[in-house]
């Protein structure tokens, strides 16, 4: 893994723009995150309909190409998953930022699984991988319904 | 003055950082180390270690020698009145928290203002927020102007009939702005009010003379002027440090603790409870010669070159903003590129072996101010060529370049 693998074109695309960066609107979910290291925030927006199925998932923040490119496709990939989806999800994509060599998960197709895989150069910059991690953290918070916000592990 | 030799004092610049030669531009952040002070703490510990100021053995009154020599050598190097003057810390933090502490628990009154810049690093800002909380005092905030200075001016305007105390960077480790602290000082106190100065980044890279800036307090940080981690030094007026109570008790600062009543050491063991960092202070010492032995106007020159030419160098490279154009400016180069994130750029130029930081360096207020999350810092030493700078500018060429810029 090198540099241009880490800031690969999709990484770039989704960085400078960014999906579902917005605020839902009639969201019944949120959390916030931050990394106190850095600075940079994010507000995580969920809308869960009536079968508990997430309609709709939106975010607000500032922050690196890869905290920003983390939470677009998150925000993309969530929608029409249930909570214990989501956490399953989550649960894959935090093991493969620090460890695993793929991601396991059924509820991830092939293509959201090759959009998830480019961030996995980030395991090479230990001091990134939070970047890549706030808002998923953030997202679970927001499931959880806690008030606090989300602080970064290192 | 030749810098490669200077360079060579310093055995990390003969490593591999990831396969690239080393390009350090991070001082402001922590100094690189001479070998001389390397040497120093393994001697310390390998042939003449013991603890200072309590046992009567042959090894201990040597060490207590030694770690008072660099009492004295600190003394000489600011050009202190006494040597009592000078109390070793944990670090400049420690130093800062030190005397808003004992002021605050003695000279400090509810509703009193503390002066402090928009400029300020956290640890000349948390502190005394804590006296904000704990005593009902105010703090207000000198603004920066265009140029990322503090004014005498605009220290002037802030001063009301309620300001008490004025505490202020001597040299901002983001927009890089010399405060004219001399002129401050006076100004206080003619106004009778105390001055606390942040040495932090003034203390390694500008010529320090305590009397004739004549400040009430001044913090340094050793680890950024070539010295140990762990190791800081306040300067204060003896009648200063007199007056105010201890800051932390046990072992070393009392004179007689008996079962209803303690008194408190003489200076400066007064605030140097428990052992204190010893080797750290011991080796020390080395960093104030090697300073001395190149001469601080010669260091002064050197920095004032490299900012010169690295300010010209960024100001060429469009997409890139610098933080602040002051007329008195340090060895700091703190800036953005339009469209990539600080953290972005130092990951990018870690891979190039240019090491910066990115983030908001402890200075929140400010860039709230600036209206910007973060921004990359590149900060030069004693030990940084024009060469160092021309990496900088390629590197960020080559991050510009990976973000299509």
């Amino acid at each position: 893994m090198n540099l241009k693998e880490l800031y690969q074109e999709i990484i770039l695309e989704h960085g400078k723009n960014p999906r579902n960066l917005r605020k839902t609107e009639g969201f019944n979910k949120d959390a916030k995150g931050n990394n106190p290291l850095c600075g940079d925030n994010v507000h995580v927006y969920l809308k869960l309909n009536g079968q508990k199925i997430v309609e709709d998932a939106s975010f607000e923040g500032s922050g690196c190409a890869i905290s920003m490119a983390s939470a677009s496709i998150m925000t993309d990939l969530i929608k029409g998953k249930n909570e214990h989806e989501a956490k399953e999800i989550v649960e894959d994509f935090l093991g493969m930022i620090k460890e695993n060599p793929e991601l396991k998960s059924e509820y991830l197709s092939e293509d959201e699984k090759t959009k998830l895989m480019c961030l996995s150069g980030v395991k090479q910059y230990p001091m990134r991988v939070k970047c890549a991690t706030l808002s998923w953290h953030t997202m679970v918070s927001a499931f959880d319904e806690k008030t606090e916000e989300v602080k970064t592990e290192n | 003055m030749n810098i490669d030799q200077i360079k060579k004092e310093f055995p990390i610049f003969d490593e591999k950082i990831q396969n690239n030669d080393l390009v350090y531009l991070d001082s402001a952040n922590s100094s690189q180390k001479p070998k001389i002070v390397v040497d120093r703490i393994n001697e310390f510990y390998t042939k003449q270690f013991s603890n200072v100021g309590r046992s009567v053995h042959y090894l201990a009154v040597a060490a207590t020698n030694l770690y008072e020599n660099t009492r004295t050598s600190v003394q000489k190097y600011i050009n202190a009145k006494d040597k009592n003057e000078i109390v070793f810390t944990k670090g400049a933090t420690e130093a800062l928290n030190l005397v808003a502490n004992t002021l605050g628990q003695s000279y400090l009154q509810e509703g009193d203002e503390v002066l402090i810049t928009e400029l300020e690093h956290h640890s000349n800002y948390v502190p005394w927020h804590f006296l904000r909380k704990s005593k009902n005092i105010k703090i207000n905030f000198a603004e920066i102007n265009e140029e990322g200075e503090i004014t005498l001016e605009e220290i002037e305007k802030k001063i009301t009939p309620k300001t008490k105390l004025i505490s202020i960077t001597h040299l901002s480790n983001v927009t890089g702005a010399i405060l004219p602290v001399k002129e401050i000082t006076q100004l206080a106190h003619s106004k009778g009010i105390i001055v606390v100065v942040d040495g932090c980044q003034g203390a390694p890279h500008l010529k320090l003379d305590m009397q004739e800036l004549d400040c009430d307090f001044y913090a340094i940080s050793c680890h950024k002027m070539y010295g140990p981690t762990g190791l800081g030094v306040l300067y204060g007026k003896k009648k200063w440090l007199e007056e105010l109570p201890p800051y932390q008790g046990g072992g070393g600062m009392i004179n007689e603790v008996k079962k209803d009543r303690i008194s408190y050491g003489e200076l400066p063991n007064k605030y140097e409870a428990g052992t204190m960092a010893t080797a750290q202070v011991i080796a020390f010492d080395q960093s104030i010669k090697f300073l001395e032995s190149i001469g601080i106007e010669n260091i002064m020159k050197h920095e004032a070159d490299l900012v010169e030419y690295g300010q010209e160098l960024l100001q060429k490279n469009n997409s890139v903003k610098l933080i602040g154009n002051p007329k008195n400016k340090g060895g700091v180069l703190s800036f953005t590129i339009e469209g990539v994130h600080p953290h972005d750029i130092a990951t990018i130029l870690d891979e190039d072996g240019v090491a910066i930081r990115a983030g908001h360096h402890c200075c929140q207020i400010l860039h709230d101010k600036l209206n910007i999350p973060a921004s990359a810092r590149a900060s030069v030493g004693i030990y940084n060529t024009k060469e160092d700078l021309d990496h900088l500018n390629q590197s960020i060429n080559n991050c510009k370049k990976i973000f299509n810029l």
